[in-house]
């Protein structure tokens, strides 16, 4: 190739003092992403051979094999260069080694890494994996049919489960995992994440941790997790045909509600694009929105880089703790992500344990949802909504639950607390809207 | 919003609420990329779908939120010409300003959704610029402070005094020596134009700094 692709990206980082990540600068160029990096590579061998003009900063994306509290894991993480060989070091295996980007500036943190490639991918988004190195052949993009029908079953099961929790199967517990998940398949794949995970981490599970000195690299969970979400569709509507025969009498009490929940979860989710790659994205963001709720819901003492890692590593790890705070992350996680269809429930991977707690959480957690999704309109990301949210949320359940009685008395308590919380969640949204 | 109708939208509110909120996040930006404070306070929230830094600090923010609430009367009836964020040394000289120069087109109109991403996209853009902008200036020196001035067109401050728009929470009119700064160079960051707002984010600074 010829040397016109160096003017190129002396122009972007020196004239135009942009970040070039490889993404970026791939997606620009139309050149393989391989081809990028090493692009990217020559471009600061040269500049620093030349030892003149602006000083250059790089960031890294180094991959390897460490082990981290006793068990070997793959490690990804996005480092500063003057990181790059502490972060080698401490690496057992390290197994590749690429220029992440060129900047004239010295990050101080990774948000503006994530901010160059969010326009640029957004709009190549059907073809952003065009130039990628990660390929899947089943990862296809679903027919919106088969997308509504998978949110459909999707929300069924989790319905069920609470009035058929005694008695049900306990054998499918590791499977029954991502089935017990609101709608959303984003949450589904960090579950089967954690179940992988706790199998066999050796493997190319890649589960991405953070460095106390390095920066995380949020992006990159898009092209990792690119099989599970087919994976977790398949997975998940081969459980719903199985959770659904025990529950055939619940079932048809739970039409009514279910659907009503599924078509405003398809509303919701018709908003944007479906498609894998859109989830995919979707997950970034969310993994990001967990990333930014994580810290909201941790202490505050803990310094922001520290905070900023794996989401599924953490749920495990602290999963007493998410529950006891359930209510607040799942409010401002809701006003972090509202585009995503309703909620990625951020305790629901820890379902096997809740089991008991589903009724009361599920329903705190429909609550806030529907204020949440109405405040979504007013402010993004202040936290004193919060506070309000929980304010208000409240006198909505006490509301909820009059309304509930004087319409359904007949029927089954655990069915009806569902259905008012709904109520005002979807109208909330419409209204607002 | 879309159920209101066209009646309901006072244009300048909407345009004036959408650039309060981005001058929110900016301060807050530009106080952690210079480092006016420490790092520490600083914690990772989204807006406009990427990561931004905001602090946690409670009066930090009031100050900040109080100091944006009567500002936006006056973008409201397009009287402000320039927000201006001074960044000043210990003996309160400024040593860098960044300004923001605004103005309303003046067909305001608001058409669809896809007007509103696409301010979403110009201002994810400035964040972007302001995250950068440490590559073009100079280090500050220790202990420096922040304050936010307004430029406003007339004689609109007299009103200002009249009506205060937060009790105990006076504004006054700058000294001299915060508003102009010596050996100024002058370094264009971001201009954005779109059909509610027209903004030029542009650093003043001193030459000299220590």
């Amino acid at each position: 190739m010829d040397d016109l692709y160096l003017d190129n990206i002396d122009e972007f980082v020196n004239d135009q003092n942009k970040i070039v990540t490889y993404k970026w600068l791939s997606l620009t160029l139309g050149v393989h992403v391989n081809i990028a990096k090493q692009m990217l590579y020559h471009y600061l061998q040269q500049k620093r051979n030349e030892s003149s003009g602006t000083p250059l900063h790089a960031t890294y994306l180094v991959s390897g094999k460490c082990v981290e509290n006793g068990s070997t894991c793959h490690k990804v993480s996005v480092v500063r260069e003057d990181k790059l060989d502490a972060v080698k070091a401490k690496m057992d295996m390290t197994i590749s080694v690429h220029v992440y980007s060129v900047q004239r500036a010295e990050l101080k943190d990774s948000s503006p890494l994530y901010n160059t490639d969010y326009d640029t991918v957004k709009e190549n988004l059907k073809n952003c994996n065009k130039y990628s190195a990660i390929r899947c052949a089943a990862a296809v993009s679903l027919s919106s049919a088969e997308l509504q029908r998978a949110q459909e079953m999707a929300l069924v099961p989790p319905v069920e489960k609470e009035i058929s929790k005694p008695g049900l199967n306990e054998n499918t517990s590791a499977t029954s995992k991502p089935s017990a998940k609101q709608p959303a398949g984003i949450m589904g794949m960090f579950a089967s994440k954690n179940a992988s995970k706790s199998q066999e981490s050796s493997k190319e599970v890649k589960t991405e941790q953070k460095e106390d000195s390095s920066l995380v690299e949020t992006s990159k969970s898009k092209t990792a997790s690119k099989a599970n979400p087919m994976s977790n569709f398949f997975g998940k509507s081969a459980q719903k045909k199985a959770d659904e025969k025990p529950n055939k009498s619940i079932k048809e009490e739970m039409d009514g509600s279910s659907t009503a929940l599924a078509t405003a979860s398809m509303k919701q989710s018709q908003t944007s694009p479906k498609s894998e790659i859109d989830i995919k994205e979707e997950q970034s963001k969310v993994s990001n929105a967990l990333k930014v709720e994580s810290k909201d819901t941790r202490n505050k003492t803990k310094r922001p880089e520290v905070v900023d890692c794996d989401d599924e590593k953490m749920e495990s790890q602290q999963k007493k703790r998410r529950r006891i705070k359930k209510p607040q992350p799942d409010s401002s996680d809701d006003e972090v992500v509202p585009d995503s269809p309703p909620v990625p429930n951020v305790h629901t991977p820890s379902p096997k344990k809740q089991v008991t707690r589903e009724p009361v959480s599920h329903q705190e957690v429909m609550t806030e949802k529907g204020y949440v999704s109405e405040s979504y309109s007013e402010s993004e990301e202040e936290p004193e909504p919060n506070s309000q949210a929980k304010d208000s949320s409240s006198l909505k359940q006490s509301f909820g639950k009059r309304k509930e009685e004087k319409k359904e008395k007949s029927q089954k308590k655990t069915s009806t607390a569902n259905k008012p919380t709904k109520q005002p969640s979807i109208m909330g949204f419409f209204k607002k809207k | 919003m879309a159920t209101l109708t066209r009646q309901d939208l006072n244009f300048g509110q909407v345009a004036a609420d959408i650039l309060c909120e981005f001058l929110e996040v900016a301060i807050h930006l530009i106080l952690y990329v210079r480092e006016i404070y420490p790092s520490g306070i600083f914690q990772k929230r989204k807006k406009y779908n990427v990561p931004v830094q905001m602090s946690c600090h409670p009066e930090l923010n009031q100050y900040i939120q109080d100091t944006l609430h009567c500002v936006k009367p006056l973008i409201e009836k397009n009287e402000a010409e320039k927000v201006v964020v001074v960044i000043m040394d210990k003996k309160h000289h400024p040593v860098e300003r960044f300004v923001f120069e605004i103005s309303q087109p003046p067909l305001l109109s608001i058409s669809s959704e896809t007007l509103l991403s696409h301010v979403e996209q110009l201002l994810r853009a400035m964040i972007l610029k302001i995250s950068v902008c440490d590559a073009v200036l100079d280090n500050n020196p220790s202990g420096c402070t922040f304050t936010v001035l307004v430029h406003t067109r007339e004689a609109a401050t007299r009103n200002m005094e009249k009506v205060q728009v937060i009790k105990d929470f006076p504004w006054i009119v700058a000294d001299e020596q915060e508003v102009h700064m010596e050996e100024a160079k002058l370094i264009p960051l971001k201009t954005m134009t779109s059909d509610i707002l027209k903004m030029q984010l542009y650093v003043e600074e001193r030459t000299q700094k220590t």
